[in-house]
């Protein structure tokens, strides 16, 4: 068959890339070529990418387009445009993860392993993307490479730390993104630029090859315009890998063919107390899922408030032990707001640091229990939908809150435990808003069933922005 | 071995809880409103920095100081929680 489809395919989902070249109504080589001409136009605007690997991409897809010309089954990505976080090695280039200091490091030798299982099953990397410095950032803007721009209104932060990451999705320049989630890094953006984000349970997908932040709490994951593809994404990637020592030991759990089951049956609750926002944008996205799922009781999720201050000592421990050498000798050349959080974070006393460690312990064993009598908690993603770009506070009901280190308010007492979530958008107008599904440790295929019934049911969707 | 405490949320709290409870931060570092509390948050800060070699700009002082004593608000709200004393620490470990 000739090729007859239109050769952009700027906003379909990488399903739909696949189908179409395994079905010879386009090929790779259309697909890549035209997601370079997209970044060329477009990433001016959305200052998502740091590193185009154009010559490589292509030469990706063309083996691609070969290996069907002989006749050769597809690989399940067959074909798919990718972009990964600037602290995911690729091989040749240094590993930012949006410094300046790392610009110095020698060109990394070999991808990081997720980039090689997605290649694997031939999706394309097309580039490394832009990220708030070393990942200690909700908001999405860097000193040194600029600001990532939100694609629904360029004068608005993507949320961090991975905001290259969502504007490159949102903005219809990649259909497939890989981040990393500390604290909510994945589901931050997700939620202020309107994606579908998995931040998996901890330990799930293996970290290796990546630039760490807080070992014990970073996780990698997926972002894309639709569930589906955060699925297949997801099953790729899946699987042990001593090369990271927290990845689990484990049989890879395809969910691909879980998803479309609905949500009925699930015990779906939503979280009260703490995770009751009052910014009105973030309570009608809550409701408008509650309803849809028919969520209609309250669950407490015990001290979460603690659990977000016990989040909040260890990163700021871990990430200056991490950067402690950086910061006696390269301290000047780091964003100064990055910088005097580290500073800080090594000047706390190590007690109260293993003591944040153990309430993990207590918090984690209460909150398992939730789970014998739910399947999944709802609970906003962020309590704001995107700040303007440069915006310092923000209102939360009637108190006004420091932005940088409050975005992540409602997404880090639950990275804190490693629980998987999915972080769904709701398109509220004029700023789409994020909610998270939250499920028990490796219980991924449950939430992201509820998110596919969700998406089923249009009541949440990736919007198309007005570009 | 992991143990919950015993009701936690119901036992008598320590008086150092309690303080929390009447407002008065229970270290006294991370208060940092009264003269002498903001003294001890300039001391860590001048002798952590000597200790662990770390230069500190002075115009960079006044924000280290700025997030040391949210960060310590923080280990404070963690601190004042009771928890048995086996409990044992959450990070992942693999021998």
């Amino acid at each position: 068959m000739l090729e007859t489809a239109p050769a952009d395919f700027a906003w379909s989902t990488a399903g739909d890339i696949v189908a179409a070249v395994a079905a010879r109504r386009t090929s790779a080589s259309r697909i890549v070529e035209a997601a370079l001409a997209r970044i060329r136009a477009r990433d001016p605007l959305f200052n998502a990418f740091t590193a185009v690997t154009e010559e490589r991409a292509l030469a990706r897809a063309h083996a691609i387009d070969d290996a069907r010309a002989r006749g050769e089954a597809l690989p399940p990505l067959a074909g798919v445009p990718f972009a990964v976080k600037n602290l995911f090695d690729i091989a040749g280039l240094p590993t930012l993860a949006g410094s300046k200091i790392n610009r110095d490091r020698a060109p990394a030798p070999r991808d990081a392993a997720l980039i090689e299982r997605l290649e694997a099953a031939g999706a394309i990397l097309l580039g490394a993307l832009n990220m708030g410095e070393y990942a200690y950032d909700f908001t999405g803007e860097n000193v040194h490479d600029g600001p990532s721009r939100n694609p629904h209104d360029l004068g608005r932060m993507t949320g961090g730390s991975s905001g290259g990451s969502a504007a490159a999705v949102a903005g219809g320049l990649v259909p497939l993104a890989l981040a990393s989630d500390t604290n909510g890094s994945i589901r931050v953006p997700s939620s202020l630029c309107g994606l579908f984000g998995l931040k998996p349970t901890y330990g799930r997908l293996t970290r290796a090859r990546s630039f760490p932040f807080v070992a014990d709490l970073d996780h990698v994951g997926p972002l894309a315009r639709s569930v589906r593809d955060l699925a297949l994404a997801y099953d790729a990637m899946q699987g042990p890998d001593r090369d990271d020592p927290g990845c689990a030991d484990y049989t890879p759990e395809p969910v691909g063919p879980l998803i479309d089951r609905g949500a009925q049956g699930l015990r779906i609750a939503v979280a009260g107390g703490y995770f009751k926002c009052r910014s009105a944008e973030a309570v009608q996205a809550v409701d408008r899922v509650a309803v849809a799922l028919g969520a209609g009781r309250d669950i407490e999720i015990p001290q979460a408030e603690r659990a977000r201050s016990a989040a909040y000592v260890i990163t700021a421990s871990e990430g200056a032990s991490l950067h402690l050498d950086r910061l006696r000798t390269r301290a000047a050349d780091f964003d100064p707001a990055v910088r005097d959080r580290l500073i800080a974070g090594a000047m706390l006393p190590a007690s109260l640091v293993a003591k944040a460690q153990k309430f993990r312990r207590w918090y984690r064993s209460e909150v398992l229990k939730l789970f014998r009598q739910v399947d999944a908690i709802i609970a906003p993603a962020t309590p704001c939908t995107a700040p303007l770009l440069g915006q310092q506070t923000f209102m939360l009901g009637d108190v006004e809150m420091p932005l940088r280190a409050n975005l992540g308010l409602y997404t880090q007492p639950i990275s804190f435990i490693g629980l998987p979530v999915v972080a769904v958008p709701v398109p509220l107008s004029p700023l789409p808003i994020g909610v998270q599904i939250i499920a028990a440790p490796w219980r991924e295929d449950v939430a992201l069933r509820i998110a596919y019934a969700l998406e089923a049911q249009g009541v949440v969707a990736a919007p198309r922005p007005a570009i | 071995m992991t143990r919950t405490p015993k009701k936690a949320n119901r036992t008598k709290p320590p008086a150092r809880r309690r303080a929390a409870k009447s407002g008065v931060k229970s270290t006294g570092i991370s208060a940092g409103k009264s003269t002498g509390k903001a003294d001890a948050i300039e001391s860590l800060i001048a002798a952590s920095a000597a200790a662990l070699a770390l230069p500190i700009d002075p115009s960079w002082r006044a924000n280290v100081r700025l997030h040391l004593q949210l960060t310590l608000a923080h280990a404070a709200r963690v601190d004042e929680f009771p928890l048995p004393d086996e409990i044992e620490a959450a990070p992942v470990f693999h021998a």
